[in-house]
């Protein structure tokens, strides 16, 4: 008889009708777990540098574990030596001392406390750790493909042993701490990975050769936390299904399924099929990557294995993980960065309040400021990572009740409106458009997954229209409308102003912009040159260049797409050289000529471009209605693209922390 | 003002050769403090190697992200090749590759190298050219072949004189 921690009643919450295969219960070992839903162990970096758990880890976890309504939720991985080789990540969770288990603990307590299951996760992070030490270490001393990462030291016969060793001890502790279930990380470039791959395993003692081999430390770990955990407690391990590192001569993807076999038989309960490594050249999770393009890698793992198969990658909505898990392709949805924008997520599926998910963008903004040594944030989920902080993720209502006029119904405008109409404050939006939305209207046009921005808005929208905001759409607000309103703070996030060429020809009639032309409000000629080499540029300029345009961006930045966070960058770096668009930086138009344009580089060197259309991208601060505001002596913010042109994260995280703070 | 396209890139031309040129001279006015700090027991072609060495490795490490496999050894073999002979370039070389009559075997030739007008500037002997360019090529293969499994050699064939002629270096996948 499988062992039930927590019981669960579905039968009232309307989603568990509409998604039945995600509340239903799945044994895995001998427990029983009441559904489908796992958050998968994310990395926060909150934590102490020195490993031990803090308030803001513990909080960042309970919110989660509200969110998989009785469901997996597993906490960060934790390092396990003392020498921190195994460490990835400066605000990392350790295990390789008795003194973590307090505070351990307490993230299994606060798991608890919502009623669900409370995952451990053992993780050394192998060739891509060492984030405080000079080496870190692997089955064979492959040197690294990106410089970030430390030189890798070639672990000894011993030293396997020892790790082994560690994983057992670890266990113990999460075991002792009250985790309920054990998982072993063996994935994206991680010490597990490593010694499975055969680009970073060259050994030829018995932990390295054919894929047997390489999997011979997997499997003495998986029997020694097997012992460790007894019958109650189940195993499982994340795996690569697809290393993607054929470029660098690492695993086939028969080899992979090779390691799923092997680790059903030593001992594992499950496996959660992942793939890709940080070194693989190829996406995985990123928004010009389809929702469900990986889920056939789950259908093929458990045509190779029988025990229960987990998955997430760009699994963001509830509909395709609930059919699969109904056609027995799936076991149970993974879910992370959703839960990192919207910790609440599957709680909202259950609920039948889909509307009122914030869905994540897939601009692994988290990842990239993981790799960074900074704090877990998110673009888009404001409280995100300040879950801990109470006068910021519930902030108290307003001591007095304002009438607020929020000029711009775009993200900043929104996010700021039912902020402040939650708190108690009367709420105007006012927008000369006739829809809410701003320039993410144009925004989300742009190919390879723009549109996905949108659901920032429809989230907004939702809460507003709960929050009571009052909308006056095609409304332009003016000096008078001002005068007339007197409203006691008004917020202006009115977007920004598009920059002129100053330069001679400037004003010419081969110059539109950049929100005409995603309307399609103007024509646009066969070659095209853009001025601006930011987000908006590169947004433009590849829609164009798909409509078959010949373009070529100009943009006073040092390198296009500064603006754009490093994780997603280099996507749009490789979709400018597939879409044959040529961009120079660091440089100006000095003069729009019958021809085309004239541009400038930092150094004085000039060159003609060819083209039919110039089209501005390049934005500036908004400084209307400022002057009016303030003669008439009344609270003023400035927030988004109007107080500096930046992106849609900036937008969000300024409506929020304006919202609370009136 | 319309552009006078001649004047444009002769003005390039100029700053790119000037580049060139002052990073020759850079490293030979370091060499010559190198070799002060040395002391008299130690060899000027034995800083001069080290250097080669330490500036091999660091450029190795810097082509990784750009080593591919997906064509397969030769395929591998002809990036690398290429890699090595745009360095030399980079430098004001005049530097192709062809490929060997057996498989797994590139030739770079390089038809013009300012290296030795620059060593004879500050009296450098001409043969540490050659060596040197040697040296930090096996060390760049160094992490490169650790890095793709593929124990590979290059081997100066034959070395320019006074900046004359041709430099061949052979690289090949040693069994």
């Amino acid at each position: 008889m499988a062992k039930t921690l927590f019981e669960w009643d579905y039968s009232d919450y309307p989603g568990a009708k509409t998604y039945p295969h995600l509340f239903k219960p799945i044994q895995i070992g001998n427990l029983m777990v009441p559904n489908r839903i796992k958050y998968a162990a994310t990395e926060d970096n909150l934590n102490g540098h020195d490993g031990f758990i803090t308030d803001a880890g513990v909080e960042y976890m309970r919110q989660r574990a509200i969110g998989v309504v009785g469901g997996l939720c597993f906490m960060q991985g934790v390092y396990m030596d003392e020498k921190r080789q195994g460490q990835g990540y400066v605000g990392q969770a350790a295990a390789w001392d008795d003194k973590f288990i307090p505070g351990l603990k307490r993230i299994a307590e606060a798991i608890h406390e919502q009623k669900a299951v409370a995952g451990f996760q053992l993780m050394d992070c192998g060739r891509v750790g060492a984030v405080e030490v000079d080496y870190c270490h692997g089955p064979s001393a492959v040197p690294q493909r990106l410089r970030i990462f430390k030189p890798v030291e070639e672990m000894t016969n011993a030293d396997v042993k020892t790790v082994v060793q560690q994983h057992v001890d670890a266990a113990k502790r999460g075991i002792e701490a009250g985790f309920d279930i054990m998982e072993i990380s063996g994935i994206v470039g991680y010490l597990i990975s490593n010694f499975i791959s055969s680009y970073t395993n060259r050994r030829t003692d018995e932990y390295g050769g054919d894929i047997r081999g390489r999997m011979q430390a997997v499997v003495e770990i998986i029997q020694g936390v097997k012992e460790v955990c007894g019958p109650d407690i189940p195993l499982g391990i994340r795996l690569c299904s697809e290393e993607l590192l054929d470029d660098v001569r690492g695993n086939t993807p028969e080899e992979s399924m090779e390691t799923y076999k092997i680790a059903e038989e030593a001992g594992a309960d499950y496996i959660s099929c992942t793939l890709g490594w940080q070194e693989s050249i190829y996406p995985v999770i990123s928004r010009d990557i389809p929702m469900g393009n990986w889920i056939h890698l789950a259908k093929r793992a458990k045509e190779h294995v029988n025990i229960p198969i987990q998955m997430a990658y760009r699994l963001f909505k509830p509909g395709l993980p609930n059919e699969k898990i109904g056609a027995g392709e799936l076991d149970i949805w993974e879910i992370c960065r959703s839960m990192i924008a919207d910790p609440h997520m599957p709680k909202k599926v259950a609920e039948g309040k889909e509307e009122e998910i914030r869905h994540c963008v897939a601009c692994n903004l988290c990842l990239a400021r993981l790799f960074r040594d900074a704090p877990m944030t998110c673009y888009i989920n404001p409280v995100c990572a300040h879950e801990w902080q109470e006068e910021f993720a519930n902030p108290k209502p307003a001591e007095e009740e304002k009438e607020v006029m929020i000029v711009g119904a775009g993200p900043a405008g929104l996010e700021c409106a039912y902020t402040a109409a939650r708190r108690g404050h009367e709420v105007h939006v006012y927008d000369k458009r006739d829809g809410i939305g701003g320039t993410l209207n144009e925004a989300k046009k742009s190919p390879y997954g723009d549109d996905e921005l949108w659901t920032c808005v429809e989230y907004q929208q939702t809460m507003c229209e709960q929050a009571g905001v009052t909308f006056h759409l095609g409304t332009e607000v003016t000096d008078d409308l001002i005068e007339e309103e007197l409203p006691d703070t008004v917020v202006l996030a009115t977007g920004p102003v598009y920059s002129k060429i100053e330069a001679p020809g400037g004003d010419g009639e081969k110059i539109v912009n950049l929100l005409d032309v995603m309307n399609g409000k103007v024509e646009v000629g066969e070659t095209v040159v853009m001025y601006g080499n930011r987000k908006p540029g590169i947004g433009g300029a590849l829609h164009l260049a798909k409509q078959g345009k010949k373009v070529t961006i100009v943009g006073k930045e040092k390198s296009a797409g500064f603006d754009v966070n490093p994780s997603f960058k280099w996507r749009y770096m490789i979709y400018m050289r597939q879409n044959g668009i040529t961009v120079y930086n660091d440089c100006d138009i000095e003069e729009v000529t019958d021809e085309g344009v004239i541009a400038k580089a930092f150094d004085g060197v000039r060159w003609p471009i060819k083209c039919d259309t110039v089209v501005i991208s390049d934005r500036g601060p908004n400084e209307s209605l400022k002057k009016a505001v303030q003669s008439e002596g009344i609270e003023l913010f400035v927030i988004g693209d109007a107080l500096i042109p930046r992106n849609l994260s900036s937008a969000v995280h300024d409506g929020y922390r304006v919202g609370i703070r009136l | 003002m319309p552009v006078d396209t001649e004047k444009e890139i002769s003005k390039m031309h100029k700053t790119l050769h000037s580049t060139q040129n002052e990073i020759g001279k850079t490293y030979y006015r370091w060499r010559q403090v190198a070799i002060e700090f040395a002391g008299e027991d130690t060899k000027p072609l034995d800083v001069a190697l080290r250097a080669a060495e330490v500036f091999g490795k660091d450029i190795g490490k810097s082509l990784l992200p750009r080593m591919n496999w997906l064509k397969g050894e030769e395929g591998f073999l002809m990036i690398l090749a290429r890699s090595l002979a745009g360095l030399w370039n980079t430098e004001g070389g005049m530097a192709m590759v062809e490929n060997g009559e057996k498989p797994g075997e590139i030739f770079i030739k390089c038809t013009r190298d300012p290296w030795p007008t620059w060593a004879k500037e500050y009296g450098a002997p001409m043969e540490e050219v050659a060596l040197c360019r040697e040296r930090m090529y096996q060390a760049i293969l160094e992490d490169v072949g650790l890095f793709m499994n593929v124990p590979l050699k290059i081997e100066l064939q034959k070395a320019i004189s006074r900046g004359e002629g041709e430099t061949v270096m052979k690289l090949y996948k040693t069994e």
